[in-house]
């Protein structure tokens, strides 16, 4: 038996059905805001004097191993947030030296983040005051959050038997004494804030009002781009220089379930494809079952 | 090369112990004894890290590998649904060879994943993260194997009548094996639509779900082809060439579909300059294409397609074009443009390779002993169904 140009025609037409259900329009994805009483840093690079006290502060605060690698086991000396470092101090200096500036890196506990919305089971979740939490329990070390983060922030206990993602949660065992996170409470000259989302906007663009020209291009990073998030930014520096991604104010999250949220929305996609497979099904196997039968007796089987 | 019309599936008996099952089996041992290794040791001996946080295990074995697994779904649908009663007879080897590339890879994810002992979230339902492309990969890709692709496998080995029990479930039980799997070898691609712009934008599309799924049909396809002819070469058997080409005409035409798909895609995002760039991404874009649409084009000729070399080269070619494909976005154009690179480690490595040679030492032992593969039989060799 050949193949019919209909069956053909037929196989084509799922193919292109399957292209058109998948690159339906973007109506389903919802768009996330952040709560009311959403906690941040803000984070300014013309304070900043880089005496990295954050850096320590932070380590000391969450029962953290100082990372002295680099330095021969002598003081801490991260090169990069790791698995012993979930706050850093970086150094940005342009090739011929002229601009520099130094960059505070953590978790910017985005108002939607890619991390939540990778997560299998939830493990990584915005929770009390929109603080991204991470739950053992639910984790499975499967590592998405770090393919997804736009900021390259969850690390992996790489040489860790019961390995646990390290990230920056805004102190959040702190909030409940009163105190603020260690950052923000050890900074000597102020260049990182901590406070409500709202609050946080309200004084940085205030701090741009004050002094026209200061800051890159009179904007607060965060306050709208890649969805928005509750830690932000000013700089004296191109954002993209001191590793902030300039790729819009879509949130990774938002991208990433157009499709997918409205193919499983509701399971409704999945169920009316599979009563017809299961209608069709049935019609062949019958079909199919008596032509074997009728096969074997011409066989004499 | 004999050819003949296959009528039934036939155990290939001969001894078990052969030298490449001997060889497959050290593959797998070794594999067995790094996994084991790795369950002590964490995962710092990989060449993983935090830039490049997934490796081969689940990049190759996983999101690469099952494209070839998905043969119980493209040629079942094709028997099935698109009323190709003639391919009947090589479904057996479509099924077991799909069970066995599914079921290394999720023995692989298994050693992948850093706490394994928390995936029983797997079947608590108020846990799952809807809006995870990686949950819906989990919970469909572990039923999938564990429940339908398992009953479809059991005509096979299982007594006749104890099959018939279960038998009436037959029309739903496949009509799940045909929804799960293009579910969850789509959202195999939506993994990688959340790293928005660390992939390569010729590789970043919406379209990444329909792309993957519409590459594991044309893989499908391709290596139940190279499956089957090498199966007969290694065995003396004889081919049955129409059967092999009606396959191969499916896949010429779902990989024309996919290729034209693809640059209709890159052009409609304005992305078509980059294909044309003098880099070596641009190489690979076009060479994940040519080796896919060049066979599909000789394949639709009803001549060659009949030259069981033809069918061999060019089913083997689009299975490698399909598979550096399925492997693009996440590691070859992942993080695109960096000094740094990812590259597994020997002992990965060793892994990687052991868990295929562990299904193809399954796959060896399973052929000889149960009716898998096509034959010509006359009457008396012949066993009921």
């Amino acid at each position: 038996m050949s193949v019919s140009r209909r069956d053909l025609f037929r196989t084509i037409g799922t193919a292109s059905a399957t292209a058109v259900v998948a690159s339906l329009p973007a109506a389903a994805a919802e768009t996330r805001t952040a709560p009311a009483d959403a906690l941040g840093l803000l984070y300014d690079t013309t304070v900043c004097i880089g005496c990295k006290a954050c850096v320590a502060a932070c380590t000391a605060a969450n029962n953290l191993e100082p990372d002295t690698e680099m330095s021969g086991g002598i003081w801490q000396m991260p090169t990069d947030l790791n698995a012993q470092t979930k706050n850093i101090i970086q150094l940005y200096r342009s090739p011929d030296g002229a601009e520099s500036s130094f960059m505070k890196r953590q978790c910017m506990q985005c108002v939607d983040p890619a991390c939540a919305s990778a997560c299998p089971f939830s493990a990584l979740a915005k929770g009390k005051f929109g603080i991204v939490e991470w739950e053992p329990s639910r984790c499975i070390g499967c590592r998405f959050c770090e393919i997804s983060c736009p900021f390259d922030v969850p690390r992996f206990e790489w040489a860790k038997f019961n390995p646990k993602i390290v990230k920056c949660e805004l102190c959040r065992h702190r909030l409940p004494e009163g105190l603020q996170p260690a950052c923000t409470e050890v900074c000597p000259v102020g260049a990182v804030v901590f406070g409500t989302r709202a609050d946080l906007l309200r004084e940085a663009h205030r701090r741009i009002a004050a002094n026209p020209g200061k800051y890159y291009q009179d904007r607060v990073y965060g306050e709208h781009d890649l969805g928005g998030t509750q830690v932000v930014y000013l700089s004296h520096v191109p954002f993209a220089k001191i590793g902030l991604p300039e790729v819009g104010n879509e949130s990774r999250a938002h991208y990433g379930e157009k499709v997918h949220g409205v193919v499983y929305k509701g399971m409704v996609v999945p169920t009316v494809v599979y009563a017809g497979l299961a209608f069709l099904m049935r019609r062949r196997f019958k079909v199919h079952e008596d032509e074997a039968a009728h096969h074997n007796r011409e066989d004499q089987l | 090369m004999k050819t003949a019309r296959w009528n039934y599936a036939v155990p290939v008996r001969g001894p078990l112990v052969t030298a490449p099952l001997v060889f497959f089996s050290i593959l797998a041992a070794i594999a067995l004894a790094l996994s084991v290794w790795r369950l002590f040791g964490g995962l710092a001996f990989t060449g993983m890290n935090d830039d490049y946080a997934i490796g081969v295990w689940k990049t190759f074995n996983v999101m690469t590998l099952t494209a070839l697994g998905s043969s119980a779904l493209a040629v079942g649908m094709t028997t099935w649904i698109f009323n190709q009663r003639q391919l009947h007879v090589v479904m057996r080897a479509a099924l077991t060879s799909s069970i066995l590339f599914y079921g290394t890879g999720m023995f692989a994810l298994g050693f992948d994943v850093g706490r394994p002992w928390n995936f029983y979230h797997v079947i608590l339902p108020w846990n799952w993260n809807l809006h995870s492309a990686l949950l819906e990969v989990s919970v469909c890709m572990t039923a999938y194997v564990a429940i339908f692709l398992l009953y479809e496998n059991l005509p096979a080995v299982l007594p006749k009548r104890w099959f018939d029990r279960i038998k009436p479930l037959y029309p739903y039980m496949v009509a799940a094996a045909f929804l799960l799997p293009a579910m969850h070898q789509s959202s195999l691609g939506s993994l990688m639509v959340i790293a928005g712009t660390k992939v390569h934008p010729l590789w970043q599309t919406q379209m990444l779900p329909a792309f993957y799924l519409m590459q594991a049909i044309v893989c499908g396809f391709a290596s139940l082809i190279v499956i089957l002819i090498v199966a007969c070469l290694a065995w003396k058997r004889p081919l049955d060439v129409p059967i092999l080409a009606t396959l191969a005409k499916f896949m010429a035409w779902s990989s024309i579909v996919f290729v034209v798909a693809r640059y209709a895609d890159v052009v409609i995002r304005g992305r078509l300059g980059l294909a044309f760039a003098p880099d070596w991404y641009s190489v690979l874009f076009h060479g994940e294409n040519l080796f896919v649409l060049v066979p599909a084009l000789v394949l639709l000729s009803e001549r060659l397609r009949h030259i069981p070399r033809v069918l061999f080269l060019g089913a083997a070619a689009t299975a490698i074009g399909g598979l550096v494909y399925r492997f693009s976005p996440t590691t070859l154009a992942f993080r695109y443009g960096r000094s740094s690179i990812y590259f597994p480690s020997t002992e990965e490595l060793l892994m990687c390779v052991g868990y295929i040679g562990l299904a193809i030492a399954l796959f060896i032992l399973v052929v000889r002993r149960f009716a898998i593969l096509p034959d010509r039989v006359s009457e008396p060799d012949r066993i009921p169904d």
